[in-house]
């Protein structure tokens, strides 16, 4: 048993990477008011253009540098849509998801069933001969490495810097913030931008190094699981960093007991993730006290100056 | 994809050959009834349909299927033309297209996989205009022939080289679902294993669907956890092979070679050629004597299990003994299923000196005394 | 040019937009086609007419459009009221599953009574599937976006568990199958020579109570007015809860009876794969039918005929198979974007002279 905590710890760290990355981008876009339901499309896009690119080129970073342009593109026509012309933010981010779900899926069509041999990251070679962590980080991809300090860095300019003070003052007060004089709706977009580019590389991470396929399905419902991550976490980073690794930890944890030998149904156990995702989602939200103080006030509203 | 400079007028008599063909469906069925099937006029083009559910790309299942009608028309150049659909991923779509490619004049149809058998069972007698063939169908019925591939020889023939060179003695298996295609393929893995190194287990993990590369890749991670240093499986894609090898492990290329992928640790393979299953059906039909027949062939000639790439690694010694194995399954020597086997409760399935039934493989729900893992209850 | 936004949305446009959107992705389609070689008018009319020419395929058309209407008439119902319901996928497999079981169990003694218990245990279970949300939503305020969508991945694990395990086809060699349902579990087919049932026939009675239902009685309104501005419902005495309750339960009825008209018809037998994904692309329909009953009818044969074109255009277009996908995001795509001109209007500025506004 012993032996296994090793391993199930990276697969732990390697399957809740994707949520990291989406769920805090999401939650920097909710933190200043915008719902955006459309991050598991934005997620597709990325993985996809990722995939296309490092097969093409086999260079990684370009790849992800690209499925973070698409997914922001996406994001772009969202915000658009949303902050600017003001629609419906959950319908429209429901039809982002279907768009940007059946469009990478078009796009992937010839590269279906396709495999990248990824070079063992010489990164992580490096990294392996650090004394004492070595053994874990040697085993973790750089974009691990880097979701960490992403989470790091969302926590510092969220509660440390005048910037982020101003982005949760949208999300909680934007009239007030316009009146003092903040563009509500640029800061709106640069968020809902940030979380789109996040998404990308969320979905890059999945089809370069998590599984270095491309299939239809691929995502399997991880971006809704994000965004369901960021109301779990009552929109803390801390907390958001935490439950990333709590629902990678349950896809993976089946697997780990049927290896084990315990005996309970694949298919149960296959549910275990989402079931989890519900059970959390019911406990945050029936504390109706905590979801007041937590929920940024204007979340999923429309924005009117002088309105 | 075939681009042509096509008109409107041109479409539009595909679409009106039917009407045509429908007179001489009326002719067709009452020459059926009598059993002569002349459907082939002497210089006519054969036009063979085949759907695909799932996408054709360089590995898996589809892959195989679509280069079975590849051999087929280069086999008869000129004289055979194919209409290949695929990512029909609905059933009820496929019954759709079945029609209607059997109403546009194709005379044989070939179904790639057992998802769609319940359809042509109950098309095929109505559409005595052509004639079908089903993979890994059930059983042949009327107007309908199916062909299924013995996997489990070329399980068994891999599991020698798994057993002679696994260090840990547990073996891993990554499980799409407990089919009796994969149940006996674990089983003959292990028994081939076993002839060898009677002291290895094999591990089985379940993943529940055909390709899902996340899944498959943290399968075998649990096995590796779990001691297994030769992982095999039901890949239809090179996830499992590349997650092997990035551990260090060795992987098997189980009905499929994903060497191109995995350059350093695959340490054996094998594929499935379904060509001969083609080449031979469209030759009955150009023939006139085609008939629906089920037929299940493994390792040999004209079969549709073949031994493939063999790492370098891979000892001589090891190699050979493959080879002899091979060569006894192929001229009957060797049975797979053989007694004495014993299912994972201790019960002999199989007596000494007795082999199984060709029907008691093909509904095989029992994993045998050595494989560690469960099966879903019914 | 610059956008205003409009002081009421435009009738016009909420009409008119979807045309729009309809034209430039037929635009695409043309585009296409001519990439590919083929002349483009011809090719277009020949992917959109191809799949209807012969009665079998008109009856495909309405096999395929029928669970699309019906999805999207209970979804609309809840969407007109703000009630998200993503689930619908998974109801429709609680009504396979539910509906399955009936067939399973009693088809096998034949009897009249055999589909109609299957249709309403059908029903049942996709209103059981829809209640979870709907009741966590009602009492701990969780949003029923997420867990109804959580509980499409449960479904389709419990349908695979049974077909894996208890509905296994006993003398199906262990395939992945149940057994083929029984003659009395199946719907009698309408017209010889196609495979349309009386599936069709639900989707036709939904479009008409689902008009009466939305524009003729009280409740409608209450939902509609719940949906336009929570507040003013609450002042007005309606009840969010008793909205979200019939949003989510007629929804899971409607996507129940799908399921059970996908088994019961084409299918005639129970996969894992049951679901060809009606309950996402009803969310379309619903939207592209602008949540309008009779919107709706049209958008869904309309879906249903793209859907029928991509597969028949790889046979006679040699068109790759994911152009449905393509189309259909496509015209999501415009839809959306046209879809600004009903609130906004666009304004050219001309110095010194009145706007021109379109």
């Amino acid at each position: 048993m012993m032996s296994q905590i090793l391993p199930i710890l990276i697969a732990t760290l390697i399957a809740g990477t994707p949520l990291v990355y989406a769920a805090l981008g999401e939650l920097v876009t909710e933190r200043s008011g915008v719902l955006n339901m459309g991050v598991e499309g934005m997620m597709v896009v990325g993985a996809v253009i990722a995939f296309i690119t490092m097969q093409t080129t086999g260079e990684l970073w370009l790849a992800v540098m690209t499925a973070m342009l698409a997914a922001m593109l996406l994001a772009l026509m969202f915000s658009v849509l949303v902050v600017s012309f003001r629609a419906h933010q959950v319908a429209v981010g429901l039809a982002m998801t279907i768009f940007g779900t059946s469009f990478g899926s078009f796009i992937g069509k010839s590269y279906v069933g396709m495999a990248i041999v990824m070079e063992p990251s010489t990164l992580s070679a490096l990294a392996s001969k650090i004394p004492l962590l070595g053994i874990v980080l040697g085993q973790l991809h750089p974009l691990v490495w880097l979701s960490w300090a992403l989470f790091a860095g969302v926590w510092f300019f969220l509660y440390r810097t005048r910037y982020g003070l101003i982005v949760r003052a949208v999300g909680e007060a934007p009239s007030s913030a316009h009146a003092i004089g903040y563009p509500v709706v640029l800061i709106r977009y640069l968020c809902t931008l940030f979380g789109g580019a996040m998404a990308g590389v969320a979905g890059a991470y999945i089809s370069i190094v998590y599984t270095s396929l491309w299939t239809e399905g691929l995502i399997a419902g991880r971006g809704w699981i994000a965004v369901a991550l960021v109301v779990f976490a009552t929109w803390r980073p801390g907390r958001c960093f935490l439950g990333a690794y709590l629902f990678g930890g349950a896809t993976i944890a089946q697997l780990f007991a049927q290896s084990a030998g315990i005996g309970l149904p694949s298919e149960l156990m296959s549910a275990l993730p989402y079931l989890v995702t519900i059970l959390v989602l019911v406990l945050i939200s029936r504390n109706a006290t905590l979801m007041r103080l937590n929920v940024p006030a204007s979340l999923g509203q429309p924005f009117v100056a002088g309105g | 994809m075939p681009h042509k400079n096509t008109t409107r007028e041109e479409l539009k008599m595909k679409f009106q050959s039917r009407r045509d063909f429908l007179k001489t469906a009326a002719a067709g069925s009452l020459i059926a009834a009598t059993g002569v099937r002349p459907l082939l006029a002497a210089d006519e083009v054969l036009k063979v349909g085949v759907i695909h559910m799932g996408p054709i790309s360089d590995t898996g299942w589809e892959y195989f299927q679509a280069n079975a009608w590849r051999a087929l028309e280069s086999a008869f150049p000129g004289k055979v033309k194919v209409t290949a659909l695929e990512n029909i991923a609905q059933i009820q779509d496929c019954e759709r297209l079945f029609r209607q490619l059997s109403a546009q004049g194709h005379k044989l149809i070939f179904g790639t996989t057992f998802s769609q058998y319940a359809s042509l069972k109950k098309l095929a007698p109505t559409m005595p205009n052509s004639h079908f063939e089903c993979c890994a169908g059930i059983a042949a019925g009327t107007n309908l022939g199916v062909f299924e591939a013995r996997e489990y020889e070329g399980a068994y023939v891999t599991g020698i080289a798994a057993g002679r060179m696994t260090k840990s003695n547990v073996l891993g298996w990554v499980g799409a679902f407990p089919v009796p295609q994969v149940i006996y393929s674990i089983n003959a893995f292990l028994l081939g294993a076993r002839s060898v190194n009677p002291d290895v287990v094999v591990k089985v993990v379940w993943a529940n669907a055909w390709v899902d590369p996340a899944k498959e890749k943290d399968a075998v991670a649990a096995l590796v956890a779990q001691g297994a240093d030769v992982l095999s499986g039901s890949p239809n894609t090179p996830v499992q092979g590349l997650a092997a090898e990035e551990k260090g492990v060795w992987s098997i290329g189980n009905t499929g070679d994903f060497s191109r992928y995995v350059k350093k640790k695959q340490l054996v393979s094998y594929e499935l050629d379904w060509s001969s299953a083609h080449i031979n059906a469209a030759k009955a039909v150009m023939e006139g004597n085609w008939k629906p027949e089920s037929t299940w062939l493994g390792l040999g000639e004209g079969g549709y299990v073949k031994m493939t790439t063999s790492s370098p690694e891979l000892p001589e010694t090891v190699a050979k003994e493959m080879k002899v194995a091979e060569d006894a399954i192929v001229a009957g020597k060797l049975k797979v299923f053989a007694g004495e086997i014993k299912d994972q409760s201790g019960k002999v399935k199989v007596a000494s000196g007795q082999e199984l039934s060709e029907n008691d493989i093909k509904g095989m729900t029992w994993l045998i005394d050595g494989v560690q893992g469960t099966l879903p209850q019914n | 040019m610059r956008f205003e936004r409009r002081p009421k949305p435009s009738t016009l446009m909420i009409f008119l937009s979807p045309v729009i959107s309809l034209v430039l992705t037929a635009s695409v389609a043309m585009v296409i086609f001519a990439s590919a070689g083929l002349e483009p008018l011809g090719a277009l009319v020949t992917f959109l007419t191809a799949p209807l020419a012969d009665l079998y395929g008109v009856g495909e058309l309405l096999i395929k459009a029928a669970p699309l209407v019906l999805i999207g008439i209970g979804l609309a119902i809840g969407f007109r009221a703000g009630i998200w319901n993503v689930g619908a996928e998974g109801q429709l497999t609680a009504g396979v599953i539910f509906g399955g079981y009936v067939a399973l169990h009693f088809g096998p003694d034949g009897g009249l009574s055999v589909l109609p218990a299957m249709v309403i245990s059908g029903a049942i279970g996709g209103m059981i599937w829809a209640a979870i949300p709907a009741f966590l939503r009602v009492r701990f305020n969780a949003s029923e976006i997420l867990t109804s969508l959580m509980l499409n991945y449960v479904a389709g694990l419990w349908l695979t568990w049974l077909i894996f395990g208890p509905w296994r086809d006993p003398a199906g060699f262990n395939f992945p199958q149940s057994e083929p349902l029984a003659p009395a579990a199946l719907f009698p087919i309408l017209v010889e020579g196609t495979r349309m049932n009386a599936s069709i026939i639900f989707a036709l009675i939904a479009v008409v109570m689902g008009w009466i239902f939305m524009k003729r009685s009280f409740i409608g309104f209450q939902l509609k007015v719940t949906g336009l501005s929570a507040g003013a419902a609450r002042y007005a005495g309606f009840s969010v809860t008793r909205a979200v309750w019939i949003g989510m339960l007629v929804s899971g009825a409607v996507a129940g009876m799908a399921g059970v008209g996908e088994i019961a018809g084409p299918l005639a037998q129970i996969f894992p794969n049951a679901s060809p994904g009606y309950g996402y692309a009803a969310i379309i329909v619903a939207y592209l039918g602008r949540l309008n009953p009779l919107g709706i009818l049209l958008s869904g044969l309309l879906m249903a005929l793209l859907y029928l074109a991509g597969d028949l255009a790889q046979m006679s277009l040699g068109m790759p198979s994911s152009i449905t996908g393509l189309l259909q995001s496509t015209l999501l795509f415009f839809l959306l974007t046209a879809d600004v001109l009903v609130h906004h209007r666009i304004r050219f500025k001309t110095s010194g002279r009145k706007g021109v506004t379109a």
